[in-house]
C-alpha cells in the first residue's frame, strides 16, 4: 500500500491524489493502448486478439458505435475532472455522456481510431477506464453522500480507495471467473446498495465503540437476483484485504468457470451454502491474517487524510431569504423537499442535481451541463460533486444561504427537477437504442413515464417511489429493486415489459421484487404504472410509501387493477 | 403488402471497425453504410455464401453476421427485428444536444 503526499499541482484537500506510481501506470496503459489500436488497424491484430485489449480499457462495441465506459472512482469527481469529461464528450463523441448505476459515465459515440486520445485526456485529470469490464474487480462504489451525510459514521471512501490500490490490475485477480463488483457505506442508511454487491461493506460501531465492516457477500441483481449473506459481523479494519483477499481466493478457486451464467460468487454461496462459504473463507484468512495485507495504521492515516473533510466555514443554520423564498416559491419548496439532504454541519446541506427532468434520457448530461454543474461546484460546493447509482449527481457541500442562488443555477441547466426519489426519478440502463446485450428499449419507457407522471405537485403528493427500468435480464437498471421494476423482454420480435413490485435496497429491508402477472405491451406501461399509483392511492395509510402499502396489502388489489386496463 | 416476412432474405452486416459505424456488404464486395445497396442472398444457402463473403472481407469491419429482412414492392429492405431497425435507423429517442442547454 503507498502513501505519499500529494503532489501540490493538483491537491485538493479532500481528494484522493495520484502518486508517481498511479500517474505512470495509467500514462503507461494509455500508451499500450494506442500501439493496441494501431496494430489492430493496420491488420496485426485480429478481433479475436484486439477485444480483451480493448475491454481492459473499458471499450465496448454496441449497436451504432464504440462505448467507452470511464470510471469514477467511489463516485467522486473534483469540478477540474467533470470539465474534462465535458470536453472530452464534446470533442471525442457527441457532446453528452451517461452517468450509470455503477456511478461511472459511459460514452456512446467514440471512434476507436480516437479512443486512446480520449484515454490521454483522460488521464491528465487522473481518471481512466481500467477494470470497467471483463472478469476482474470493478470501479468500486460508494455511497455518493460519503465525508457529508449526517449519518455517516466514517467516510467509505476512504476504504473504497484502499481496495483500488489493492485490486487494480491484482495478478491473481485478473482473471476470476466473471466480474467482482464491491460497494461500501459509511452509513446506517444504506445509500450504496451494498446487499446487492458481489461484495458489500458496512462500516458500523460495535457496542464497544470500535468501528469495523459487516461484510456481505454473494449479493447480486442479473439473471439470478441473490441478497447477500453476512460472512462476517465485524472484521477489524486493518484486516479488511486480507479478509477481502481471502474471499476473492475462495472464488477464484471454486467459482464455476463451465458456464457463464453460473460463474458469479452469488452463485458459489447460494451452492454451496453462507456457513460452507464462510468456513472456505476463514480458513483462508486464518493463514494470511496478520501477515503483509495488515494495513498500517499510518497507512490508513496516510489515504484518511487526503478525504480530510473541507475546512467548511461557519454558516447560519437558518437563513430568513431561504425561508422567506420557502413560502413564495411552491417549486423552490417542494425542492428542498426532494433534493436536498440534511449535511453533519448545521449550516450546510447535500444537493441532488436532478439528471431527471421531465421527458429526458435518465442520467444522461451534455457537456454544456456537465460544465455548468462544474462551475456550480466550483462556486458553491467546494469543486465537488458526486455521481449517484441513482444515476444523479451531487453537491455534498452547499451552504444553506447558498441553495436559492444553487437552486436557480441548477434550473438554468434544468437540474433542478424537484423530483429526486419521486416517481420520475427513474433509473433507466440504456437498453436497445445503444446496447448489444438489450432486448428491449429502457429509455422511452422511462421518458413515456416521466412525462406522465411530470406534474410536481401530483409526483409529491404520491411520494417516494422508485421506478427501475432495465432491457435485459442483466439488470443494469436494477429493476429487481425497484419499489416497481420493469423488465424489457423480446416475444417473437415484440417488446414486452415484465412488472415487480415490492423491490427495496433500504438496509434491513433489501428485498427482490415479485413478478406481477404477464408481461404487458409498450404501449401500455404507463396505464400499467398508473394502475398501480392508483391502487397505493386508494389504499394507503397516513405516511405509507408505495412499497410500505404493497407490503401490507400484497400484489393482489395491484394486479387485479392493472389486467383490468392493460 | 411486403414480400417476405419470414426471415428468407438476408442480408450481411457488421461495425465498421474504425468507428463501429453500421455497415453492409454490398454486390461489389464493399462495405456499405447503405441497406439499400446490400447484397440480398434470397435463401438460406444463399446466406451461407454471403456470410462467408463478408468473413472475407472483414478486414475493416467487426464481427459480420446475416441480418432477416423484409423487402417491399417498391424493392426497399428493412429489417425485421427491432434490434436491427434500430441498428438502421439510429435512436428511437431525441438525444440531448451537447449545447442543448446553455448556462447563463
Amino acid at each position: 500500500m503507498r502513501c505519499v503526499m500529494p503532489d501540490t499541482h493538483f491537491y485538493r484537500p479532500n481528494f484522493y491524489q495520484y502518486d508517481d506510481y498511479d500517474r505512470t501506470l495509467v500514462t503507461e496503459r494509455v500508451e499500450q493502448f494506442r500501439d493496441q489500436v494501431r496494430r489492430r488497424l493496420s491488420g496485426e491484430l485480429t478481433e479475436e486478439q484486439f477485444k480483451p485489449l480493448r475491454l481492459t480499457n473499458g471499450l465496448y462495441l454496441q449497436l451504432h458505435a464504440y462505448m467507452l465506459r470511464i470510471a469514477i472512482p467511489y463516485g467522486t469527481l473534483s469540478s477540474r475532472q467533470l470539465r474534462k469529461l465535458a470536453d472530452i464528450a464534446r470533442k471525442y463523441d457527441r457532446g453528452y455522456g451517461h452517468f450509470t448505476t455503477r456511478q461511472n459515465l459511459q460514452l456512446n459515440w467514440i471512434k476507436l481510431e480516437e479512443a486512446p486520445d480520449a484515454l490521454a485526456a483522460l488521464a491528465e485529470v487522473d481518471m481512466h477506464a481500467m477494470q470497467t469490464s471483463g472478469n476482474v474487480i470493478r470501479n468500486v462504489t460508494a455511497d455518493h453522500f460519503a465525508g457529508a451525510a449526517i449519518d455517516e459514521i466514517e467516510d467509505p471512501r476512504i476504504w473504497c480507495e484502499i481496495v483500488r490500490q489493492w485490486s487494480t490490475l491484482h495478478p491473481e485477480f485478473s482473471f476470476l471467473p466473471r466480474k467482482f463488483k464491491i460497494a461500501v457505506t459509511g452509513s446506517p442508511n444504506d445509500r450504496a446498495a451494498v446487499r446487492v454487491h458481489d461484495i458489500g461493506l458496512r462500516l458500523w460501531r460495535n457496542e464497544q465503540g470500535e468501528v469495523g465492516f459487516e461484510v456481505i457477500v454473494g449479493g447480486g441483481l442479473g439473471r439470478t437476483p441473490m441478497i447477500g449473506k453476512t460472512l462476517r459481523e465485524f472484521l477489524p479494519k486493518d484486516e479488511l484485504l486480507a479478509y477481502l483477499e481471502a474471499t476473492l481466493r475462495v472464488y477464484n478457486r471454486y467459482g464455476r468457470r463451465d458456464n457463464l451464467y453460473k460463474a458469479r460468487i452469488k452463485i458459489l454461496v447460494h451452492e454451496v451454502g453462507a456457513e460452507k462459504m464462510r468456513e472456505e473463507v476463514e480458513a483462508e484468512y486464518a493463514d494470511i491474517k496478520g501477515g503483509a495485507l495488515k494495513l498500517p495504521a499510518e497507512t490508513i492515516e496516510a489515504i484518511a487524510r487526503q478525504f480530510a473533510p473541507p475546512a467548511l466555514p461557519h454558516r447560519p443554520a437558518v437563513v430568513g431569504a431561504v425561508e422567506a423564498l420557502k413560502l413564495e416559491d411552491r417549486d423552490f419548496a417542494l425542492w428542498l423537499k426532494s433534493n436536498v439532504s440534511p449535511h453533519r454541519l448545521a449550516g450546510y446541506r447535500i444537493v441532488t442535481a436532478s439528471l431527471k427532468p421531465a421527458g429526458a434520457p435518465p442520467g444522461d448530461a451534455s457537456s454544456v451541463q456537465m460544465e455548468g454543474v462544474a462551475d456550480i461546484a466550483d462556486a458553491y460546493s467546494q469543486g465537488e460533486i458526486r455521481v449517484s447509482h441513482e444515476q444523479n449527481l451531487v453537491l455534498p457541500h452547499v451552504a444553506v444561504e447558498d441553495l436559492p442562488a444553487v437552486w436557480l443555477a441548477l434550473g438554468r441547466l434544468g437540474f433542478a427537477e424537484a423530483n429526486v426519489g419521486k416517481i420520475t426519478d427513474i433509473i433507466a440502463c440504456p437498453g436497445l437504442d445503444y446496447c448489444a446485450l438489450a432486448n428491449a428499449r429502457s429509455i422511452p419507457v422511462a421518458q413515456s413515464i416521466s412525462n406522465h407522471f411530470a406534474a410536481l405537485a401530483r409526483q409529491h403528493d404520491i411520494g417516494d417511489l422508485k421506478i427501475k427500468i432495465s432491457g435485459c435480464i442483466n439488470a443494469c437498471g436494477h429493476h429487481h429493486v425497484g419499489h416497481i421494476g420493469i423488465l424489457g423482454v423480446d416475444k417473437n420480435g415484440v417488446e414486452l415489459y415484465q412488472i415487480s413490485l415490492g423491490g427495496d435496497v433500504d438496509f434491513g429491508k433489501t428485498a427482490l421484487g415479485t413478478i406481477l402477472g404477464p408481461a404487458v405491451a409498450a404501449d401500455k406501461v404507463v396505464e400499467a404504472v398508473d394502475a398501480l399509483v392508483a391502487t397505493y392511492l386508494d389504499a394507503r395509510s397516513a405516511g405509507e410509501r408505495f412499497v410500505d402499502t404493497y407490503r401490507r396489502i400484497g400484489a393482489q388489489p395491484f394486479k387485479d387493477r392493472v389486467y383490468a386496463v392493460v | 403488402m411486403a414480400k417476405n416476412l419470414s426471415g428468407d432474405l438476408l442480408v450481411a452486416s457488421a461495425n465498421r471497425l474504425t468507428d463501429g459505424v453500421v455497415v453492409f456488404l454490398d454486390d461489389a464486395g464493399e462495405w456499405t453504410k447503405r441497406l439499400d445497396r446490400a447484397a440480398v442472398a434470397r435463401d438460406k444457402r444463399a446466406g451461407e455464401i454471403l456470410l462467408e463473403r463478408a468473413k472475407a472481407e472483414a478486414f475493416t469491419v467487426v464481427d459480420p453476421y446475416l441480418v432477416a429482412v423484409s423487402e417491399g414492392d417498391d424493392g426497399v429492405l428493412e429489417p425485421l427485428s427491432l434490434r436491427e431497425k434500430i441498428r438502421v435507423s439510429g435512436l428511437t429517442f431525441e438525444a440531448i444536444a451537447a449545447d442543448a442547454v446553455r448556462y447563463a
